[in-house]
């Protein structure tokens, strides 16, 4: 019996800063490639247009064209693991005197 | 304090609702989510004899975005113990009076729903953390393919819902229905997923919401209505529900459609995203802007949208002004950061309050 194929490595996603000359070029490159995209697109100061968009690593080649800079801003999976490791473990509020107090401070008056 | 893991963001609600007996009521939402969990809402408000008018907000729906029910937990506990203890708060250089905190809770239930998808929130925190949409692997068909998995929940509410139909050919929305696109698939149909059809629900039980505020990162905006197209505020027959105009809605600064909005609610939705944006502003300068949910491309199926066109479906509907935060510049910040980014947007959510008459 031969063994199970293993599950093939997933690559990182990396957080790219797409930018493209103007609005019809980045729109046209959405619609064509179609990436994870993060937060809004942002007009640059000279009129250029651009987005952060996450993809992974062996993908990165197919956002290039003309009109477009690809700049790398991180690696996303990194970040997120990193994050993962902050994540609370167990119930911080299972006691019965553990109440969530907020983070604003209490102004008397 | 690191980040709340899925039992932490209800038991956080549970120990809430013991603590505040008077001022606090847990709900508990009727559908459990795909992998059997059921969730929790907190009203709070000053005890009173009539109904009053409700501010709604709901976090966790995109499951990467983990810092939204931090925000809304530490909102909620904000102003419970200073209403307790009759304090105002303070959130960096943006502050409340007591008086302020007090006539907030007195005139108003607010609605935390800070976890509309705990599925997807414990998959990104400990296995994906990238994870956007939820875990329901019925539209599948049987793909091994992991990214087969799931529907964007914010894609899955009943407004333009059949995208295809609605947009022009060339606008770009950002929705698929393609099951096994990786974060933003709409689902088979209109509120398919447990997770949306609780904040339906919810939204039928205080039919006295007024503001809907749907907690989400990233950008540094406060966004409001309309989501589809540019606004306009002078051809009412221009809507969502006239298929006159399926084939001809998205494209941004065209003539061919842009969404009626009464000009009343058009400048009170933009007052109450300045008046936000002020209140992030003054904790410590980060610039959030007041937009309009169209910006370059279109949206659909988005909850924000979804209760504003309600009263417009049916008139008997109160009519529910819809936001959508989109806070920080990334999707899991440091704790560090997040602590600073629950500050901002927690000062920006009460000067919201504040604002809505």
């Amino acid at each position: 019996m031969s063994a199970p194929s293993p599950t093939p490595p997933r690559h990182d996603i990396l957080r790219l800063r797409v930018t493209a000359k103007d609005a019809d070029t980045l729109l046209a490159l959405l619609r064509e490639t179609r990436p994870d995209t993060g937060g809004r697109p942002h007009v640059e100061p000279d009129g250029r247009i651009s987005i952060d968009a996450y993809v992974p690593d062996d993908r990165v080649a197919g956002l290039e064209r003309e009109g477009v800079s690809v700049t790398r801003i991180g690696n996303a999976s990194e970040a997120g693991r990193a994050a993962q490791a902050e994540v609370g473990t167990g119930d911080r509020f299972a006691p019965a005197d553990a109440v969530p107090h907020g983070l604003a401070a209490k102004l008397a008056g | 304090m690191p980040y709340l893991n899925i039992t932490e963001v209800e038991s956080a609600l549970t120990s809430l609702a013991t603590a505040y007996p008077t001022t606090s009521h847990l709900l508990t939402l009727p559908e459990p989510s795909i992998e059997g969990r059921t969730a929790h809402a907190l009203q709070i408000g000053a005890p009173a004899g009539t109904p009053r008018a409700c501010v709604m907000m709901i976090g966790g729906v995109h499951a990467r975005e983990w810092g939204s029910c931090e925000i809304l937990v530490h909102l909620a506990a904000d102003l419970l113990e200073a209403h307790q203890n009759g304090t105002g708060l303070g959130y960096g250089g943006t502050t409340f009076t007591a008086d302020q905190v007090g006539g907030l809770l007195q005139r108003l239930d607010l609605v935390f729903f800070p976890l509309v998808n705990p599925d997807g929130r414990l998959h990104s925190q400990t296995v994906d953390p990238m994870w956007r949409k939820n875990r329901d692997p019925a539209n599948s068909g049987g793909s091994a393919d992991p990214n087969c998995v799931g529907v964007d929940l914010n894609r899955n509410y009943d407004f333009l819902f059949d995208f295809a139909t609605a947009f022009a050919p060339t606008a770009t929305p950002q929705v698929s229905a393609s099951p096994c696109d990786p974060q933003v698939y709409a689902g088979p149909s209109a509120f398919s997923e447990p997770e949306t059809r609780n904040v339906r629900w919810l939204l039928d039980q205080y039919p006295r919401t007024g503001w809907f505020v749907d907690v989400h990162s990233y950008s540094e905006d406060m966004l409001y209505n309309w989501g589809d197209d540019d606004n306009q505020s002078i051809d009412p027959t221009m809507n969502f529900g006239n298929a006159q105009y399926d084939g001809k809605r998205g494209l941004p600064g065209d003539v061919a459609y842009a969404e009626y909005i009464p000009k009343t609610d058009a400048d009170n939705a933009a007052l109450l995203a300045e008046r936000f944006c002020q209140g992030v502003g003054g904790v410590r300068g980060r610039p959030y802007k007041p937009l309009t949910g169209f910006h370059l491309y279109p949206t659909s199926g988005t909850s924000d949208d979804y209760v504003f066109s309600r009263h417009f479906v049916d008139g008997d509907q109160g009519k529910v002004l819809g936001f959508t935060v989109e806070w920080g510049t990334a999707f899991h910040p440091p704790w560090a950061e997040m602590r600073n980014i629950v500050l901002d947007v927690d000062a920006g959510l009460v000067a919201f309050c504040l604002a809505t008459t």
